[in-house]
């Protein structure tokens, strides 16, 4: 695949490739199909015991939610522009780009401790109820992969920061693994949230 | 006219924030009492993070430009999850 990514002439023109490593892409649908589980069992167990979820959702912030939403889109748009910027040869806006996703990370993290912390406070734990045991197991497995994410984003940062390295494909595969995060969480946003 | 791919991603972008600012006022117009429970109001969610997560994988991540294999295994997984997840929902209603 490798040779093939680097024959990309224009960023609009690309021939067909796997984005990244494929190994990533391996990685991405076995978190996908782990977190799938997951979401599965949440609504079955939602569904035997709705009024209680629904009493306890009423808890959490929809507005924290709709921002760590947000915030993330943002992140994963400015790792795309990184992608594209890095294809164009831009390696310093790329670099831009990557500290912009990172910086939208440490504020998405930042937003869900200080959610947790505030739910604490209020006296709810994981082991309040069912509800409460799936909101602090998937935003906690959630936030695990968002700390992960910044070791992959660091990866990046010391690609683009030498050009002797400026490795497209290695570029993208940290890409890759960051637009998981996100869209993981707009599942977890609709399941905890937004869902009745 | 043909765009630019940054101006596809920004569009991509502003269409994500519009359909999470949708599922937000969805979730949220029943005024008073929003907690009760909605089975139309649940799908209704969960289609928008379908749609979602489908633009982030073929215009963020590319797939799109990927092999056919690729687009089929991502396809093939979103669509198996939110069959089991409206199912799961469906079938718990009962």
């Amino acid at each position: 695949m490798a040779n093939v990514a680097s024959l990309r002439p224009e960023a609009d023109q690309k021939p067909i490739a796997i984005p990244g490593q494929p190994d990533m892409w391996v990685l991405v649908m076995v978190e996908a199909l782990t977190f799938s589980a997951y979401f599965v069992v949440y609504i079955v167990w939602r569904m035997r015991h709705p009024e209680l979820y629904l009493e306890s959702q009423a808890h959490l912030s929809r507005e924290l939610g709709v921002a760590d939403t947000l915030i993330l889109l943002t992140s994963s748009w400015s790792i795309a522009r990184c992608v594209q910027r890095a294809r164009a040869g831009e390696y310093q806006a790329a670099l831009y780009s990557v500290f912009l996703t990172m910086g939208l990370g440490v504020l998405f993290a930042g937003a869900k401790l200080y959610e947790w912390v505030s739910k604490i406070q209020s006296g709810m734990y994981f082991t309040t109820n069912g509800f409460f045991s799936f909101y602090y197991f998937l935003t906690g497995m959630h936030l695990l992969h968002v700390l992960v994410g910044f070791i992959v984003l660091g990866v990046v940062v010391y690609q683009l920061k030498s050009p002797t390295r400026q490795n497209q494909e290695v570029i993208e595969t940290g890409a890759t693994y960051w637009h998981m995060v996100d869209f993981l969480w707009m599942i977890i946003f609709a399941l905890l949230y937004l869902m009745r | 006219m043909s765009i630019t791919p940054t101006t596809r991603l920004t569009l991509t972008w502003f269409a994500l924030v519009a359909v999470t600012l949708l599922s937000w006022w969805i979730g949220t117009r029943h005024g008073e009492a929003p907690f009760v429970p909605s089975a139309a109001l649940s799908l209704g969610v969960l289609v928008i993070s379908a749609v979602k997560v489908r633009m982030i994988l073929r215009e963020f991540m590319e797939v799109r430009h990927a092999p056919g294999l690729l687009r089929r295994v991502t396809d093939g997984w979103l669509a198996l999850l939110f069959v089991a997840m409206i199912a799961a929902h469906l079938l718990g209603d009962r």
